[in-house]
């Protein structure tokens, strides 16, 4: 993909930002690096609608994972200023606690700088990373870098085996309400990306830990291609 | 930072004491320092001897267990469930770690850094009361003893400061004379009159030379004794006077006093030096200033009750004194106390029902009316533990007549017991569903019935009759003739004077219901049907501890106790080697009590089932705590009654 790129013509010119956040990358994760030495953090994000055209992001909520504790104070909430108002799904998200939005620019700044190089993970994680993608393109943002991982497909792999069709799953098996039950995680108030990312931290190390147990302890055995 | 996150935090560190007594702004700070931890199952948070950590913890969901090695062993100390607090030593003393922290099952921690909280608890009296009142001693929140549990609730109450209508609020509460008027032996009661006039008081002491007091006499004895029985005024007091005297000491506690008065029905009490009749006179209560310092009182009721004959008016009494016990559980009163005013309101309308009956049946059974009887209740209420208007277990034992009169009595008691039993429902007390009642033809005998049928239990004793019959083991004599009822006991004793087998099967029934040791993490709840996921505290809890107290006192050949608490506490002094566990069992047992007695109110029923994600921190950690006594005593009993050679 990125080869293309490099043809293309209409590419906005890269930001600072954006240009410190791609050097951070030139030093791999060794593959072997245990599992309580990785850094994560987990994501979600709250958009207008799952359009990806179309729509996009209101919010973007992240909390930290490391040696399966995380701590508060690197809990991240950051909400977009809007530029079209839609009310309909300001209705459905129901963002209760008082805000603060961000312009477009500090707003990309702020979501590159906090997720830095570490692992990306989030629950049916790519349609956030596109949202992503296509807030910071305007930066000269063309893909995030981040090694990542989908809880989603983590929980399928551990549960069913790596060679499960996803499509032959029950509907909402594997979604993060269910998830959440299954593995004893309190579901607090959802639908906003913070509260969604704190769950989805939670599944995060619950399923790290089923992994160890069946022999995937390092960076090299979670990523592993199948 | 994420103020979702934060606040979600919060909300569930609010749930919990400590943190129930902080600021929102500090509850905040400390929110927002709090490290989310994940544990796998079988994973150490830190090990015995360990340093302190940097920070204490809440168990935010799973199942954590303290542990001690000792000798290579290890002994559960504690298991943690969600809310609780532990590692605390580091917040208090900075030294090494005294147990293992292990992760039972995954968990989830919010660890909290020293720092921050240390800060609080500088601010927040409350806070550091908390930990210092021996919940958070140590470790933890270890199972420190029952008292200290009860003080720091105490502790917690007071300074909350909460609802009004404190009832007892110490002994500065009342106040009694010190200027006792009294008189010689010897004194001519005319005499002793003009001294009342004089001074403008309703009594007098007649005191012997060393000023201890022998008797008194109060106006209304001037009354009754003197002018009614038209006696000379120059009768000496000592001919007129109530004697023996009771006597009490001014450092008793005001429910003591109280309760004295009101049981022995007494208008004033005389405090002496040493509260024996043997000491020199120091002061005298009257029940006058008693009313004056208690407004909506027991006393007032049980007079009010004494003073009526109206059914629907007793019914109104009766639950005024429901309100009675809710100010009394929300103030903490001693339970000993709420259960014996109770007990004694539910005594009095039980004798009063029994005198309505009889103003009403009597006259048409001559002789049947003429035969003695004794109206009794078992069960709970037989213990002078019914706190609620629950089951009614009752009998009636009459003296044994020549056999062409035992049908004719028998209807005559029955008729009785009848009206008895529906007055008390008018009263608002439940039918026994058993029908383990006086109005049952089987529960209303005469006494040489009862004896075979005690006999029958205790000589070939089936663990099904077993069962229902332990409640009949703890009659106890309402009204009537007592001495049917001692007559009972006597017998009871003798039967069982060794016996062991039937020892031994009251002991297994004792053991039917294991201690609810694994309540939190587990929930031996009801599987199924209306009280699904509920918690039954009278079968799992209370009724185990009243089977082993009763048990134990009649392997002693203890007569005439019948409480609960107050068994455990006469085991305290007859087993010095379990003295302590004798007298926890019996705080357990006045906890247990109480929360049911809270439930009950609260939700307009029984109070049986128990919802354990509704209690309050404290309640749950009281509850836990009153489980431990039940499992001890239960092995004992299974070594003591050999029970595991005893065939099933």
């Amino acid at each position: 993909m990125r080869i293309f790129d490099f043809f293309r013509k209409d590419k906005a010119p890269k930001s600072a930002f954006v240009q410190e956040y791609e050097r951070l990358f030139e030093i791999k994760i060794p593959s072997i690096r245990p599992i309580r030495q990785l850094n994560f953090v987990v994501i979600d994000t709250e958009t207008t609608g799952l359009d990806a055209q179309k729509d996009f992001i209101i919010s973007f909520g992240g909390i930290k994972v490391s040696n399966y504790s995380m701590n508060l104070q690197s809990t991240r909430e950051l909400y977009l200023d809007f530029q079209i108002q839609n009310r309909e799904s300001i209705k459905v998200h129901e963002i209760i606690y008082p805000i603060k939005s961000i312009p477009l620019k500090d707003f990309g700044k702020a979501v590159l700088d906090y997720i830095s190089s570490d692992i990306i993970v989030g629950h049916h994680i790519g349609f956030d990373l596109m949202m992503l993608e296509k807030t910071l393109k305007s930066f000269g943002l063309k893909k995030m870098l981040n090694p990542v991982l989908d809880t989603q497909y983590l929980a399928i792999r551990l549960e069913k085996g790596p060679h499960f069709d996803f499509s032959m799953a029950k509907p909402g098996e594997y979604a993060l309400d269910n998830l959440c039950e299954r593995y004893g995680i309190a579901l607090d108030d959802r639908h906003t990306a913070a509260g969604d990312a704190f769950l989805t931290a939670q599944l995060l190390m619950k399923l790290l830990k089923v992994a160890e147990k069946k022999g995937i302890n390092d960076f090299g055995g979670l990523f592993r291609k199948l | 930072m994420s103020n979702v996150i934060v606040n979600r935090v919060k909300e569930f560190l609010k749930r919990y004491p400590p943190f129930t007594f902080l600021s929102d702004e500090s509850l905040e700070l400390v929110a927002k320092g709090v490290e989310v931890r994940f544990y796998g199952q079988h994973e150490f948070l830190f090990e015995q001897g360990d340093p302190a950590q940097n920070f204490f913890f809440i168990l935010k969901e799973g199942s954590v267990q303290l542990l001690e090695m000792k000798e290579g062993h290890d002994r559960i100390v504690e298991v943690c469930d969600e809310g609780d607090v532990f590692g605390v030593l580091a917040l208090l003393g900075k030294r090494p770690y005294i147990l293992s922290a292990l992760a039972k099952e995954d968990s989830l921690i919010y660890a909290v850094p020293v720092a921050i909280f240390e800060k609080i608890l500088q601010e927040n009296n409350k806070v550091a009361l908390y930990f210092a009142a021996g919940f958070a001693s140590g470790q933890v929140v270890v199972r420190s003893d029952l008292s200290q549990s009860q003080k720091a609730r105490a502790l917690i109450k007071d300074a909350s400061q909460d609802n009004g209508l404190l009832i007892f609020t110490g002994q500065s509460d009342f106040t009694y004379s010190v200027q006792v008027l009294t008189c010689p032996q010897g004194t001519l009661v005319k005499e002793a009159a003009a001294l009342m006039a004089k001074n403008e008081v309703g009594s007098i002491v007649i005191v012997n030379n060393k000023n201890q007091p022998l008797g008194i006499i109060t106006d209304k004895d001037l009354r009754n004794r003197l002018l009614a029985k038209q006696k000379s005024y120059d009768t000496p007091v000592d001919e007129l006077m109530t004697s023996p005297v009771q006597t009490k000491s001014k450092e008793a506690s005001f429910p003591d006093l109280y309760l004295t008065m009101i049981k022995n029905r007494l208008h004033h009490l005389i405090f002496t030096e040493d509260g024996t009749p043997d000491s020199p006179v120091t002061g005298i209560l009257s029940d006058h200033d008693i009313l004056l310092s208690q407004g909506n009182s027991p006393a007032v009721l049980i007079n009010a009750l004494l003073n009526t004959w109206d059914v629907s008016e007793m019914s109104k009494l009766r639950d005024r004194a429901e309100k009675l016990l809710a100010y009394y559980l929300e103030n903490e009163v001693a339970m000993d106390f709420v259960a014996n005013i109770i007990s004694e309101i539910n005594d009095i309308i039980i004798k009063r029902a029994v005198e309505i009956a009889k103003n009403k049946h009597d006259e048409n059974y001559p002789e049947a009316s003429q035969v003695k009887f004794c109206f009794m209740s078992l069960g709970s209420e037989g213990r002078e533990e019914q706190l609620l208007r629950t089951d009614l277990d009752n009998a009636i034992v009459f003296e044994d007549v020549p056999l062409s009169k035992i049908k004719d009595t028998q209807d005559y008691m029955l008729l009785i017991a009848q009206e008895v039993i529906e007055i008390l429902l008018a009263c608002g007390f439940e039918a026994c569903p058993a029908e383990i009642m006086a109005n049952n033809r089987k529960y209303c005998q005469p006494v040489s019935e009862w004896k075979k049928l005690f006999s029958d239990w205790i000589h070939s004793p089936n663990q099904q009759a077993l069962m229902n019959a332990t409640i009949f083991f703890d009659f106890r004599p309402i009204i009537g003739y007592k001495g049917l009822s001692e007559e009972l006991t006597e017998h009871i004793y003798n039967e069982i004077s060794g016996k062991t087998i039937f020892l031994n099967f009251l002991a297994k029934n004792a053991l039917l219901n294991p201690a609810p040791l694994g309540f939190f993490r587990n929930f031996i709840v009801e599987k199924s049907g209306e009280q699904k996921d509920k918690f039954d505290i009278k079968l799992r809890a209370m009724m185990p501890l009243a089977d082993i107290g009763r048990l134990l006192v009649l392997s002693h050949q203890v007569i005439g106790i019948n409480n609960t608490f107050k068994r455990f506490e006469r085991l305290s002094d007859l087993e010095p080697n379990y003295k302590e566990l004798m007298l926890e069992a019996g705080k357990a047992y006045e906890i247990l009590m109480r929360i049911r007695a809270i439930e009950g109110l609260n939700e307009g029923n029984s109070g049986r089932y128990i919802q354990p994600e509704k209690l309050g921190k404290i309640q749950r950690q009281l509850l836990k705590n009153a489980f431990a006594p039940i499992d001890e005593l239960q092995k004992i009993i299974r070594v003591r009654f050999q029970l595991d050679y005893f065939g099933s």
